[in-house]
């Protein structure tokens, strides 16, 4: 939802780099088709991974992606998940934005309320065809709201909410195993992104008098933590990484296998050190103004 | 029966040496111990039974027998004990019998409910609500109830072992090469690992930019 999920590139071929590549630009013209133009500019790595999860193995094909006038490029074409994706990801950054209406300071709220507006209608599409996700999100935002309010001092019921949410996605495969092994999956990156997210908060939560409950848990208003509350935290992300790697190894994830591998045994780890150290937005801005267009 | 080869995913031109290896390498990945208190322990357990029955096929098919092979049996330390049943044996009141019930059934609203009324908090009330919190996933509270229930009673092993298993996690299985944790990855720099080549965004045209 935020960005945070990216699978270790480095350990995947070339030709894997250029599947991936395919899954975004697929994802991306799947919500163009689907919800308008202006529903592109949601698409972020998060939920492409999801798309990656959902995608299933039989129906990965290929076909010419028409999102970029100037360059040919390739894209995945498996409508089934990323349909799915596509509409989940509408439904998520609808609710990230009424979140971010109650939440933030003036200047923001503004924006925020045009988007509102600009993704009011593909909403109200995605809703319609995604019935159970969308009661399932309205009622864990709900919830989490309220769980702010009374400032829940307790790490895992505040993340419990997003981990329910996102584990919803998985009422929507068929395969009872492949359900089985999605729902604990996608439970536990729920969680991490819910973690991860506050954790990148911190300092930002305690400036602005945010609810943040990594800070209430260890008791740190200033949003500075000791040596030790750090190893906690990471531990406690650790943890959630494992059951991930656990669940990926009994599920059967086809072509993206190596994705989600990469993912879950390293690139997590990795995003989470990031943002652990305050470098995941330094490197982020290097990577995206920083040339290496030739990489892909 | 499938052909026990594709289990071990290796080529039925495979050399003992290496039927061996795929298969302490498959052994590994779905280990109880990767599995305690997990939701899908059932069928990592599963997928153990498998992975023995198609080495013991292939050992027998080849003659290579079982003596010295290393193979680890389905019964023994590999056994359903192992993914998680509580049989311990503790004599506290029917309450908490009762609890431990109800979480060798998975039926963890039941043994949460039974905590819950539970007025006496001694070290097998947060044991037990350790284990709740860690079936459904709430790892931080799961590690503080361990915690207190070793505090509480230092000389009880079940619990120690519990709060050993979880403090001792980060040697779970993972693939050969795969070595990074949070706390240590590399030289702290996301480019280093990642590769840098997040670029997509520039790819697509539209992609990357995200205003949220």
């Amino acid at each position: 939802m935020f960005g945070y999920v990216r699978p270790a590139l480095g350990r995947l071929s070339q030709e894997e780099q250029r599947q991936y590549q395919a899954l975004y630009c697929g994802l991306c013209s799947c919500l163009g088709e689907r919800y308008g133009f202006v529903s592109r500019f949601i698409l972020n790595y998060d939920f492409t991974f999801l798309a990656a999860l959902l995608a299933s193995p039989a129906t990965c094909g290929q076909c010419r992606c028409p999102a970029n006038p100037f360059k040919k490029q390739t894209a995945i074409c498996d409508s089934g998940a990323l349909e799915l994706a596509a509409d989940c990801s509408v439904i998520l950054t609808y609710y990230k934005v009424l979140d971010e209406i109650a939440d933030s300071g003036f200047f923001r709220r503004q924006a925020c309320r045009v988007l509102k507006g600009l993704l009011y209608s593909a909403h109200r599409r995605a809703s319609a065809r995604r019935r159970a996700f969308e009661e399932a999100t309205g009622r864990q935002m709900a919830r989490l709201a309220s769980l702010e309010k009374e400032r829940c001092a307790i790490l895992d019921e505040p993340a419990d909410t997003f981990a329910m949410l996102l584990e919803s996605v998985s009422l929507e495969v068929e395969d009872p195993v492949q359900r089985r092994v999605l729902s604990q999956l996608l439970y536990h990156l729920g969680r991490w992104i819910y973690l991860v997210d506050a954790l990148d908060d911190l300092e930002k939560d305690a400036a602005e008098g945010n609810y943040n409950p990594i800070a209430l848990r260890f008791d740190a208003p200033s949003g500075k933590l000791s040596e030790q509350e750090r190893e906690l935290v990471a531990a406690t992300l650790d943890a959630s990484i494992r059951q991930m790697a656990a669940a990926f190894e009994l599920g059967d994830f086809g072509p993206w296998k190596k994705l989600v591998e990469s993912t879950v045994y390293e690139g997590l780890y990795c995003v989470g050190h990031a943002v652990l150290e305050g470098t995941f937005h330094a490197a982020d801005w290097r990577s995206y103004f920083g040339g290496k267009k030739e990489q892909l | 029966m499938t052909d026990p080869y594709k289990v071990l995913n290796i080529p039925s031109t495979a050399t003992d040496e290496e039927v061996k290896k795929a298969y302490r390498e498959l052994a590994r990945k779905y280990h109880p111990d990767n599995y305690h208190d997990n939701p899908l322990a059932d069928l990592a357990q599963e997928k153990m039974k498998e992975i023995n029955e198609a080495y013991d096929t292939i050992t027998k098919m080849r003659g290579t027998g079982h003596g010295g092979s290393g193979s680890v049996n389905s019964s023994g330390s590999y056994g359903s004990a192992s993914y998680g049943g509580y049989r311990g044996g503790y004599d506290g009141g029917a309450a908490f019998r009762q609890v431990r019930a109800a979480i060798n059934r998975n039926d963890l609203n039941t043994a949460e409910h039974v905590l819950n009324i539970i007025s006496e908090h001694n070290g097998e009330w947060y044991f037990l609500k350790g284990v709740l919190c860690y079936r459904r996933g709430w790892m931080d509270e799961a590690l503080r109830c361990y915690e207190t229930a070793c505090r509480l009673s230092p000389e009880n092993m079940e619990y120690r072992q519990a709060l050993e298993r979880m403090r001792n996690a980060g040697q779970a299985y993972r693939p050969a090469g795969y070595e990074v944790f949070t706390t240590s990855c590399g030289d702290g720099n996301i480019c280093g690992r990642l590769a840098c080549a997040y670029c997509l965004c520039n790819a697509c045209g539209c992609g990357g930019m995200r205003f949220i």
